[in-house]
């Protein structure tokens, strides 16, 4: 993907844009609010990471103006501020997603994955296949290798949110936000132990494990 | 109608008016007494007088048959209404001009109702004196002073209505005035407590009196405080950005330390244990300022209704799992749907941080009960759990920033959990009390309900 990002800081700055050209995607560094504004009208973009605080021009008004001029570039703000109503102000300005500072690449990482719009699946949406794993979104019912698995209804909406996104990582508080529409931190690890529920029904009777750890991310189904 | 009634009947300028009126009517009747008085004892002087003369001229007659004659004449010509006089001679008949009158005493006043005669006047100052061969009364009526009383309780009565309904009205009107413009300062303080700071007396085209006075004193201190506000939400932006900035840069540091690989396990400890730390000091970080926001109040504008009741059987959902790892028992019970306004990610972490300050601060096995009981006035978020509890002189003490009883010292958290959720709870306009299970904590926080008017 073309990624555009725009943050004063140089050292998170690089390890962004260092981070991001590993996972080989295509990234633009600046470090100036209006300078960016210029850049990302000019070029086409994928993902546009714009930090909250610039010099020049804040990044709440770049993703304005660039919402006002009809750019819908998927935009996903950083910022140091992480109250509920800086969030929906950020959301307000026309930003896709909002991520506090500071966060492990991991989770941008994932974020920028779930923005930049990949091809959605085009098997039959009603049963979701990952290996020998099937679950039927209608009869919402769950079998691997032929075995009838018992699922709760949270635990299926989870398995859901996996398998729609497979390949991709899926971090703790993207599925708090998916799976509970909960958008604060709890400090306890509520997610682990939802997953390893799930794994204990999913993956442990069978020999291969599908639910995958993301060290210093978070959990990830593969395709095949 | 009714709130208008009782709001004025605790109005001062109306509540003044009738005492200031009732003063002034209990002065009228003493001052109207005392005038009664004077004037009746200075028209009884007179009649007095005018008796004593009648004797005098009376006893100057040294011949009885003149005498006798001056009497019998005067006996008729004079109307008995208003002058009585009897003779009774030592021989010979009564000369009288009201038969059945009965002597009086000296200088004595004397009832008419007791007077055998249609048309007696009230009373009348009578005396008896010996004159010639003979005792002679007379009577003079007392009608100018009963003409006084009249007089006297006519203006009594009306004067009072005059100023009753004169003074009533006005105080009426001046009580409206005031109330309005009394009623506009508690609006603004109302406004400005619930953290809308651009709130303002509205200017009045009053004479400046001491309600205007009260007036500026709320919009320069509501002026003040929200420049205050401005500057300390733009200093708590820039801390927030200057400070994270450099604790971005650390963990990315260590992260970039953690794949320079491979490390030896020991330092691979210390850079987890570095981490760990840089996590800590984020949350105390991002809790602190999260609470000077909501302190802020602005999160007020983001109000919308929300089911409580959903939301801590969400909290309660996410927790099971975890509890059941830690041998906690979690359970949620509601009456039902309960509608209240507020902001659901705060009043999730509400309940979020109560379930955790029980998680963390009471022993396995012990029972944690999230409950939500709705009225049609209001709605009660209820964490219990069979702890150890908080001891009652402590209570207080756990709602500050950063205090945490001293055998919580080792245990996780930060000492801003509770704290936070203070802060979410007087957004709200609820009310947060920390009692006793026996044993345990219990935890009761009551929100108003979004239909019932704001107080």
């Amino acid at each position: 993907m073309k990624i555009l990002v725009i943050e004063d800081d140089v050292t998170t700055g690089n390890y962004i844009a260092d981070g991001l050209r590993q996972e080989g995607h295509n990234v633009d560094l600046l470090t100036n609010g209006s300078e960016g504004l210029i850049q990302a009208s000019v070029a086409a973009y994928d993902v546009l990471v714009i930090d909250r605080m610039l010099p020049g021009l804040d990044g709440l008004s770049v993703a304005k103006t660039l919402r006002g001029a009809k750019n819908r570039t998927p935009l996903l703000l950083l910022t140091a501020l992480g109250g509920v109503e800086d969030r929906i102000e950020g959301l307000n300005a026309g930003a896709d997603d909002y991520l506090v500072k500071p966060f492990a690449f991991g989770e941008l990482s994932a974020r920028i994955a779930a923005l930049g719009r990949r091809p959605q699946l085009t098997e039959a949406p009603t049963v979701l296949k990952v290996a020998d794993l099937e679950i039927d979104l209608l009869t919402r019912r769950v079998s691997r290798a032929g075995r009838t698995i018992d699922l709760l209804p949270r635990e299926f909406a989870l398995l859901e949110h996996l398998m729609r996104r497979r390949g991709r990582v899926q971090t703790r508080t993207m599925l708090l936000e998916a799976v509970w529409d909960i958008h604060f931190d709890p400090q306890t690890n509520v997610v682990e132990t939802h997953v390893s529920r799930l794994r204990a029904k999913v993956d442990k009777p069978f020999d291969r494990e599908l639910i995958v750890t993301v060290r210093g991310a978070g959990y990830r189904i593969d395709t095949e | 109608m009714i709130l208008w009634s009782d709001r004025l009947r605790q109005s001062t300028p109306l509540r003044l008016t009738f005492i200031l009126m009732a003063v002034f009517l209990v002065s009228i009747l003493l001052s109207f007494a005392v005038a009664f008085v004077v004037l009746r004892n200075s028209v009884d002087e007179s009649l007095r007088n005018q008796l004593a003369q009648q004797f005098a001229s009376l006893l100057l007659i040294d011949d009885q048959t003149d005498l006798t004659e001056r009497i019998t004449q005067q006996a008729a010509t004079a109307d008995p209404v208003m002058q009585i006089v009897r003779y009774v001679p030592d021989a010979g008949p009564d000369i009288t001009n009201l038969p059945g009158f009965v002597v009086a005493p000296d200088f004595g006043i004397i009832d008419g109702t007791s007077i055998n005669a249609p048309d007696a006047a009230t009373s009348y100052l009578a005396t008896t004196t010996r004159v010639g061969a003979g005792r002679l009364t007379l009577a003079f009526a007392r009608d100018q002073i009963s003409e006084l009383r009249e007089v006297f309780w006519t203006v009594f009565i009306l004067s009072p209505l005059i100023t009753l309904i004169s003074a009533g009205g006005i105080g009426l009107w001046i009580a409206r005035t005031a109330r309005d413009r009394v009623e506009a300062i508690r609006t603004t303080l109302n406004t400005l407590t619930e953290g809308d700071l651009s709130a303002r007396v509205p200017a009045s085209d009053h004479r400046p009196d001491d309600l205007t006075q009260i007036g500026l004193a709320v919009n320069r201190m509501a002026a003040s405080q929200e420049a205050t506000l401005a500057s300390l939400q733009q200093v708590s932006a820039d801390i927030a950005h200057d400070l994270k900035t450099p604790i971005q840069r650390v963990s990315v540091l260590l992260e970039r330390l953690d794949n320079q690989g491979p490390l030896l396990d020991t330092q691979r400890d210390t850079v987890a244990a570095a981490r760990m730390e840089t996590e800590q000091i984020v949350r105390t970080f991002h809790s602190l300022l999260q609470i000077a926001q909501i302190e802020g109040g602005a999160a007020h504008d983001m109000f919308s209704p929300v089911d409580l009741a959903a939301i801590a059987a969400t909290l309660t959902e996410v927790y099971e799992a975890t509890a059941e790892d830690t041998g906690h028992v979690l359970t949620f019970s509601s009456s039902g749907p309960a509608i209240i306004p507020g902001e659901k990610n705060l009043l999730g972490q509400v309940v979020a941080n109560l379930i955790e300050n029980s998680l963390r601060h009471s022993a396995r096995g012990s029972r944690i009960g999230v409950e939500v009981l709705g009225t049609p006035g209001s709605a009660t978020l209820i964490v219990r759990d069979t702890g150890p509890g908080i001891p009652e002189a402590e209570r207080g003490n756990v709602l500050r920033r950063l205090y945490r009883l001293e055998r919580s010292r080792t245990t996780e958290g930060n000492g801003l959990g509770l704290s936070l959720v203070a802060a979410i709870v007087d957004l709200h306009g609820a009310t947060l009390t920390l009692g006793d299970n026996n044993p345990g904590l219990l935890v009761e926080v009551t929100f108003p309900r979004a239909d019932q008017p704001d107080k």
